[in-house]
Parts: structure tokens; sequence; C-alpha cells
């Protein structure tokens, strides 16, 4: 499959915060289990350091973001480095809607690893969508 | 009165597109759940490229390491563009070279010599925020003589 087929996936890194570390977890799993055809991983740091492949990419292709928390770092990122976000993932509504919470950042625990499902699938869902769109 | 505890804050990259990012932020929990778990804090580096200005006034107060899963480096220049320069830098690749053998492979569930190699990037973290606290207490000590 050509990149204009794929759909790249911006997720918040999420250091301090378990609910970061479920988000790292999901867009793995997304990438490398659910889809790994259809979708383009892109870091945001990079995007900010002004690494040139990381900015055509999210020009160039459909871009979900994925946020661990209410400062909503990689949408407000892609936002403002220009990208077009044709899907978002907020995992604290994920969190709430599956009743479901990491034991810690370091520990999902087995209900954070069964978030970590959830939400990978619901990124493929709308990584389908989205591939079908284009 | 109670003087405040100087904290070193640890900048990880977030590196999901390759193991050694998988490496920095296992690396960096280590050291701060396990190694020095009383003299660091994280700084969550995309709230930091975001405009956190909690973060931002921090790293321009306190010293920082950053740690950068790859030779781009964003960790560092991030901090370097929005507070100051860090106190030191860990770079995972560069650790690497010192272990030619292995190879890393996931960016998700660590084998146990990508652990052994995770605890192996936490020490030289740990050493590093070593030398900023002796670093900030001789300063400490030269501004009260």
């Amino acid at each position: 499959m050509s990149e204009k087929g794929k759909v790249v996936v911006v997720a918040c890194a999420g250091m301090d915060k378990p609910l970061g570390s479920v988000t790292s977890a999901s867009v793995f799993k997304v990438v490398e289990e659910l889809r790994p055809q259809k979708v383009e991983l892109v870091c945001i740091p990079p995007l900010l350091a002004g690494v040139s492949l990381h900015s055509e990419l999210i020009m160039d292709l459909p871009v979900i973001t994925v946020d661990g928390c209410a400062e909503r770092c990689a949408t407000k990122l892609i936002v403002k480095s220009g990208g077009k976000i044709r899907g978002r993932i907020f995992v604290p509504d994920s969190a709430k809607k599956h009743n479901l919470l990491p034991e810690s950042a370091s520990h999902l625990g087995p209900n954070g690893e069964k978030l970590a499902e959830n939400i990978a699938e619901e990124i493929a869902s709308v990584v389908d969508t989205l591939t079908k769109e284009i | 009165m109670t003087m405040a505890k100087w904290k070193v804050g640890i900048v990880s990259c977030s590196g999901e597109e390759i193991p050694e990012g998988t490496i920095s932020r296992i690396a960096t929990r280590l050291v701060l759940e396990k190694l020095r778990p009383d003299e660091t804090v994280t700084i969550c580096l995309p709230l930091f490229l975001a405009g956190g200005e909690g973060e931002r006034t921090f790293a321009k107060l306190f010293p920082t390491i950053t740690v950068d899963g790859c030779e781009k480096r964003c960790a560092k220049i991030g901090t370097e563009k929005y507070s100051g320069k860090p106190f030191a830098t860990v770079v995972v690749t560069d650790v690497l070279k010192k272990c030619p053998n292995l190879t890393l492979k996931s960016r998700d569930e660590l084998s146990t010599e990508e652990w052994e190699f995770a605890e192996k990037v936490a020490e030289e973290i740990a050493e590093r925020v070593d030398e900023a606290l002796r670093r900030q207490n001789e300063q400490l000590r030269s501004e009260k003589q």
C-alpha cells in the first residue's frame, strides 16, 4: 500500500500520567497488531524540532490524534503544525465509557491492558473509516 | 524555615516510532520510581512543547536531564528552545553502542535483554542526577561563604 492510502496516528506520550501510558500502549497495538499496513505512527517532538519527513506526513495524510489528558497536547500540536485532524480519541472519555483504569503509569495491570485494547479497537475503527474515504 | 528541596527534572523523548523511544520512557520511569524517587520529577515533553507554563518554569529554575531515544535529540532541542540548556543529555543510541550484541526489537513488550538494557540506561540517568545535585550543593555552599 502506498503512503497515500495511510493514516497518521499521533499520540501524547504522557510520561506523567497513567492514562498517558495507556495511550502509548493502545497506539502500539494498532501499529504492530491491528492495522500495521494502514498506519504511520508519528512522534510529537520531531514535529516541533522541524524534522521534515514528519511535517510532510501530517500535511499529506489524514491525522488521528490520541490524547491522554485534558491538556490535549497531541491535538494542540497538530493544529499548531498545520496538520489535518480527521479523527480524535480522548482517552479519559474512553476510560469512563469502559469503566476501566490502569494501576499506574509503569504497570497498567489487567484493567489498564484491557482499556488499551479497547482504545486500540476504537482507533482501528477510525482508521478503517478514513482509509475507505481516501 | 524549611528549604525547598532541589529536584532534577527528567525530560524523556516520547519516541513512539522506535524501540529506543520505549527504552527512554521505561528507563526514565525506573529512575523516577526506583532509583531516585525523592530527587527527580518528570516533565511531560508534549505538554512542555505545547506550552505548559508549569513545565517550562520548572525547567528554567531546576536542572534538567534530557533522555533521547535517537540522534534527532528532540527532548534536548525542545528543552533548549523553551527553557534553557539541560544539565546533561543521555542518548539511548549512544548507550547502545556499548552493547554491540544487543538489537532492540520491540516498542511494546520488552525482552529480558531489553529490560536489562533499560536498567543500564536508567543507571546512567541516575548518575547524571547525582552529578546535578552535587553541583547544586557546591553552588549553594559557595554562595553561603
